[in-house]
């Protein structure tokens, strides 16, 4: 801390810091993309109550909500190399970035599948119903009524996970991830400029947030437009 | 490379030495920011001029950053803006001093702040207007409709939003451990690295955690049963 | 063309349906009065299989389903025999009026989205909704959402309409646009089986009235005979209360 705090250092530092906005936002992607498909798998026991995996799944969504994710990231950090040493799969060399990926990704995946499950619930049995009255299959149920109404009570709930996964990423330097925090932290260890780094830092993530906040709100807006009672009402 | 069970219990024992300090940073920060929060939805709610803009910018940056930063920011910067006043006036006092974790707490009571009036405020939205109409309708003023009619209602809607925060913030408060702070993380680190025992150390700090955590959804479930039952409905 | 027999329904410890016989000519408009709790909604259910019969068979045109041995198929197929007009609606919320009308066209009946398209526009002309077709439901009156509830189901060109309490959910002054698109459809020929409490309506409306108490049919007959001169004391003190307006003979 002992350097005269210099805010021309900000502006300095905030190009540095955005040329490793790509690795942060390659996790942001991967870890959703990976966490939707560990999400539909697991809420899937659950919608249909297949015994011995619903528990396991239960405790797999437990374990996750309950723990802080740099806990989650050092155990699968320290554990999973463990675990595959067992069946002579050495990972101990592999780049930190695949951690962060995998622990982000299971992550989102107990959470996604909280959200899928309570989105598919939260759609009306009538609907149902009346697709089974014109004829339809459960298969073509699900896939033309009540997924395209769930993603909808889902979205809301999946844009606050993406943001939340997004601030999360900023632990990933715990283990050694250069992205956009590692980098700030070498700059501090170079200049010793902290305050400045972190407020460039802090600016950068609020510029992600407000614009995937915007887009998230501009798509909201048009999968939400049957929902309006305001529009030609008899 | 095998997994020292026996020794996960050690840990355990060891790290849940750091359950007092991790309880404190998670709970004074979420009742400080509890009375930011409804300071803060109330600016919102009744637009109070110069403030206004104020309170958005607050919670809209808190929201938008990760808590990390408003750790190190506050860590960083407050000792920097009180140096300067210290010694301008000449003060007997050394910012050095000041323990870590009052910073941590600060911070972090900033950050449950943006959040919870978040909550407060939906919170309030989903209260029928007809409610507020009422409480006019009998005669009561603002603050008593607001504090006697409205926020009552309010506040027993939010508590599943308030439970889901609760538990997020003692997770959130693992990040104290980057600012050298001996709770439930910074003791497995520690624990960890003299014993190179890392796995080890790490699953007991995560049952510690996830104990915790089943503990106070359940207390919060309790709350919710009893306060929530004039919305049970029923038939009569 | 359709004959229900020997249907027996539980739920729990409460048989709500206690042996029901049933046979329903084509074109015929058939009314299923009683009071709450006597078993219309649930026949009407487990004629669309919506509930699963514990015993019993139903029959519509070719297909037969014992609930002894109930296979998809048949569920499907008996399905595409008949359509429902639900009490709440139910309509498809993400779809617009046209949509939710060609749904089951494109996607059960596998109509060319063309041809679909025609025939919805036509039903909901007949529903007097030709003005609505890109609204959301939400956006509707409940006497406009269930217009196009029946629209959905007459696109269907079922071989029975199943009303399941059509305009209860209705404010009462919406409930004579739904009434007149039922009375209009009634005259086209089309079977249909109409649970109501409307007793001035199933009376105008129906050539045949089936009375239920308790789970069993407990009269059946034309209108003029159910409500003019019942014979079962249930039916009599039934429509004392529902239509004290009504005279009939003792």
């Amino acid at each position: 801390m002992g350097k005269v705090f210099d805010p021309s250092l900000i502006l300095e530092f905030i190009p540095t810091l955005v040329k490793y906005l790509g690795v942060t936002l390659e996790i942001l992607v991967a870890s959703i993309f990976l966490g939707t498909i560990i999400g539909i798998a697991a809420a899937i026991p659950k919608l249909f109550h297949i015994p011995i995996v619903k528990q396991l799944v239960t405790i797999y969504i437990s374990f996750i909500r309950g723990t802080p994710i740099i806990i989650q990231l050092f155990l699968v950090f320290y554990g999973l190399p463990a675990v595959l040493s067992i069946i002579n799969i050495d990972i101990s060399r592999m780049d930190a970035l695949y951690f962060v990926i995998i622990t982000y990704s299971l992550s989102n995946g107990a959470i996604f599948a909280e959200i899928f499950r309570g989105a598919i619930s939260a759609v009306e049995f009538g609907q149902t119903e009346a697709a089974y009255s014109i004829g339809m299959t459960p298969f073509q149920n699900f896939t033309r009524i009540v997924f395209p109404q769930a993603i909808r009570v889902a979205f809301p709930n999946i844009a606050n996970t993406v943001i939340g996964s997004l601030k999360d990423t900023s632990l990933a330097f715990t283990i050694g991830v250069m992205d956009m925090m590692g980098r700030g932290e070498t700059i501090i260890a170079a200049t010793a400029h902290a305050l400045e780094v972190y407020i460039a830092l802090s600016v950068v993530y609020y510029v992600v947030v407000l614009i995937l906040e915007k887009g998230f709100k501009v798509f909201e807006k048009y999968a939400n437009r049957y929902r309006g009672t305001d529009t030609s009402v008899a | 490379m095998v997994i020292d069970i026996p020794f996960i219990w050690v840990a355990f024992k060891e790290i849940a030495k750091a359950i007092p300090l991790t309880l404190m940073l998670a709970i004074i920060p979420v009742v400080i920011g509890f009375f930011i929060g409804l300071v803060v939805t109330l600016i919102r709610e009744y637009k109070v001029k110069g403030l206004y803009s104020i309170a958005n910018g607050y919670v809209s940056f808190f929201r938008g950053t990760p808590a990390i930063m408003h750790i190190m920011l506050i860590y960083f910067g407050i000792p920097m803006v009180l140096d300067s006043i210290i010694n301008s006036l000449n003060l007997p006092y050394e910012t050095n001093k000041i323990p870590i974790y009052l910073y941590v707490i600060f911070a972090l009571s900033l950050t449950a702040g943006a959040y919870l009036s978040e909550i407060i405020r939906s919170g309030i939205s989903s209260v029928a207007k007809g409610q507020m109409e009422a409480a006019y309708s009998i005669g009561m003023s603002t603050p008593q409709a607001m504090g006697r009619i409205l926020l009552p209602q309010a506040l027993a809607m939010s508590i599943p939003n308030f439970t889901n925060l609760s538990v997020g913030f003692l997770h959130t408060t693992s990040i104290a451990f980057l600012v050298s702070q001996k709770e439930l993380t910074g003791m497995a680190n520690i624990v960890a690295s003299s014993n190179l025992k890392f796995l080890e150390s790490f699953i007991a700090a995560g049952l510690i955690y996830w104990g915790i955590s089943i503990i106070m959804e359940g207390i919060y479930y309790l709350i919710e049963k009893r306060v929530q039952q004039y919305s049970k409905g029923g038939v009569a | 063309m359709i004959s229900i027999s020997n249907l027996h329904k539980k739920f729990g410890k409460n048989e709500v349906l206690k042996g029901i016989n049933i046979q329903i000519d084509k074109g015929d408009v058939i009314s299923i009065l009683g009071p709450s709790g006597s078993g219309k909604t649930t026949l009407l259910r487990c004629i669309n299989y919506l509930e699963r019969p514990d015993e019993g068979t139903i029959t519509i045109d070719d297909v037969t389903i014992d609930s002894k041995k109930v296979h998809k198929k048949d569920v499907y197929q008996l399905r595409r025999k008949s359509a429902m007009v639900f009490q709440s609606y139910n309509l498809f919320q993400h779809k617009t009026v046209l949509q939710n009308v060609m749904e089951g066209l494109v996607v059960v009946q596998k109509v060319n989205v063309k041809e679909a398209r025609e025939i919805a526009l036509e039903m909901l002309k007949k529903v007097g909704l030709e003005q609505k077709v890109d609204a959301y439901p939400l956006q509707l009156s409940g006497g406009q959402q269930q217009r196009v509830g029946i629209a959905r189901a007459l696109a269907l060109n079922p071989e029975v309409i199943l009303f399941d309490e059509p305009t209860s959910a209705l404010d009462p002054e919406l409930v004579g646009e739904v009434l007149d698109v039922i009375r209009k459809i009634s005259r086209e020929g089309i079977t249909m089986i109409i649970v109501t409490h409307e007793m001035n309506f199933a009376k105008e409306v129906s050539n045949r009235v089936i009375f239920m108490d308790g789970g069993v049919v407990v009269e059946e007959g034309v209108p003029n005979d159910i409500f003019r001169t019942p014979k079962e004391d249930r039916t009599k003190q039934f429509l004392k209360r529902m239509t004290p307006e009504l005279e009939y003979s003792i």
